[in-house]
């Protein structure tokens, strides 16, 4: 029951970093290989305020995680629209990498640590089985943001906008739909998707170093491209199946968990041969895929 | 005092040595419904792209209202009031039917609120609402193009642009694009600007017609009067939507 729990958690964190990943494609088709600093400032963020309360230090994160995510849309990405995937592509590995670099000036190479909510480090037993309350809390901050998230998308208008700019960029500006400020949005979005990301990371793993969040990003965007790169719902649903068989795989392969990670991409092929445009692809948009 | 109407004015595009557009003027009265016919390579998508800002123009000015839209891009375009339907479509095929239509409305700025009553009152007067729930990507191509008329008129234009509407409709379908045309102008009031291969549709939509042969505009007249005019014919000759008219 634990191993099913850790694996709902994890899968529920790799959903939310390939929430963040898809949210940005679908408006700029850009993968935003640098969302995996976002998700380690937000990380540095709460460890150097770990003495504020919890809640003030995670919304701190948000805060710069979010402002960080629009600066570098603002700095770079804008500058870069219309010059082709490629480009874009190589501007967000330079980017990452230049922020792990500015990581490393700032906070130093070695990790730096911190205890966030050590409360959540506790288990307790409840009818005969044992529950840690980090994953509890996990699938509940999980929960709650998906809900956001699907009200957001499902019911405003930003997230009819966003469903439309994910679908076709290009109609959607044509008709009137501000490009700049709903690529902000997107960018604002992932930030503080990220942030959550960062504080579940932590609050597991309080050693923060300037690659802290580049394990999950890469596996997130292999979920993404499982679950169905075009579609929000494609990404989320993705994000989970990888965190949730690379979670089974760790529990289960005892000693032969070194070669969960191939197992997990054994997985990934298969998916990919039976469904090249993802789980969720339509065959319509196989060729956009 | 404002000159009230649309008018692209001595347009000229070319794209290397070829010239495409060679000085072309054309009007919009509020209200009017204008048609544009021609060939194909007569100029006419290229017009409708400068028009609605998609591509600019080597030479001439477009104004809505006597207020310039050079250099505009289609988005500010369309909160200026011009909205366009497009040849293929280019429907959100994931969204629904009222998604689509709403976000035609959304795109110019309004609230969720206005943009929801534009939606509702765009089914009702376009008789569209057994398929509002439907996902676009599940309708016929007759009624793609309805709905793509539907999502242009939610935004309550000045000037709605139409690309070849009734390409690729079937016989039974033309009528209801006809009708619908007509409630749009009953209803909303807009000037129009049709654009298409279909002369029937063209005459019986159309206060006007303009007819552009090898980037040069050589007749604006009647619908009447272009389907006596010899050079008219003569630049359809071999057509055989003109044709078979006759």
């Amino acid at each position: 029951m634990q191993a099913i729990l850790d694996a709902i958690s994890l899968g529920g964190t790799y959903a939310l970093a390939a929430l963040g990943l898809g949210l940005v494609f679908g408006v700029m088709r850009l993968v935003n290989f640098a969302h995996a600093e976002l998700i380690t400032i937000s990380a540095y963020v709460m460890v150097v305020t770990n003495d504020l309360p919890l809640l003030i230090s995670f919304l701190l994160a948000s805060l710069v995680a979010a402002l960080l995510a629009i600066l570098t849309e603002l700095a770079i990405y804008r500058r870069l629209r219309g010059t082709g995937p490629a480009i874009m592509l190589i501007a967000s590995f330079g980017l990452s990498v230049g922020l792990q670099k500015s990581y490393e000036l700032i906070f130093g190479a070695l990790p730096r640590s911190a205890a966030v909510a050590p409360w959540m480090t506790g288990s307790f037993e409840f009818a005969g089985l044992n529950f840690t309350i980090s994953s509890l809390v996990t699938v509940a901050i999980t929960i709650a943001i998906l809900l956001a998230m699907g009200y957001l998308v499902e019911r405003t208008t930003l997230g009819l906008q966003l469903r439309a700019a994910a679908t076709d960029f290009k109609t959607a500006r044509l008709l009137g739909v501000r490009s700049n400020r709903l690529i902000g949005s997107a960018f604002a979005i992932s930030g503080i998707l990220a942030s959550a990301v960062g504080f579940i990371l932590v609050v597991e793993n309080p050693q923060v170093d300037p690659m802290f969040g580049l394990n999950i990003t890469i596996l997130a965007l292999v979920g993404i491209v499982i679950g169905g790169i075009s579609s929000l719902r494609g990404a989320a649903l993705g994000g989970f199946i990888v965190g949730f068989i690379l979670s089974i795989l760790n529990t289960f392969l005892g000693n032969a968990r070194v070669y969960a990670y191939s197992y997990l991409f054994l997985a990934v092929v298969i998916i990919l041969l039976v469904r090249p445009g993802g789980i969720l692809s339509k065959r319509n948009e196989m060729e956009r895929v | 005092m404002m000159t009230q109407g649309f008018a692209a004015r001595e347009i000229s595009k070319a794209f290397g040595a070829l010239q495409v557009l060679d000085n072309v003027s054309l009007t919009i009265k509020p209200r009017e419904t204008v048609g544009l016919l021609g060939p194909n390579g007569a100029g006419k998508t290229t017009l409708i792209n400068i028009v609605a800002g998609y591509e600019p123009q080597d030479g001439g000015t477009v104004t809505i209202d006597g207020a310039p839209l050079d250099g505009m891009s289609p988005d500010k375009r369309a909160r200026a009031g011009i909205a366009r339907t497009f040849q293929s479509g280019r429907l959100f095929n994931s969204l629904t039917v009222a998604e689509n239509i709403a976000l035609g409305a959304l795109g110019v700025g309004v609230s969720k609120k206005i943009a929801e009553e534009r939606t509702a009152s765009t089914i009702e007067i376009l008789g569209l609402a057994s398929l509002a729930p439907l996902f676009a990507g599940s309708l016929s191509h007759g009624n793609a193009r309805l709905v793509g008329l539907a999502r242009a008129v939610a935004s309550q234009p000045k000037y709605l642009i139409m690309d070849e509407p009734a390409a690729g409709l079937n016989e039974s379908e033309v009528p209801r694009l006809l009708e619908a045309l007509a409630t749009i102008r009953e209803n909303i009031g807009c000037g129009m600007f049709l654009v298409d291969h279909n002369v029937g549709l063209v005459a019986e939509a159309c206060d006007r017609v303009a007819v552009l042969a090898t980037g040069i505009l050589i007749f604006d007249g009647s619908p009447q009067e272009a389907l006596a005019n010899a050079e008219v014919k003569s630049a359809y000759l071999g057509d055989a939507t003109f044709g078979g008219l006759h």
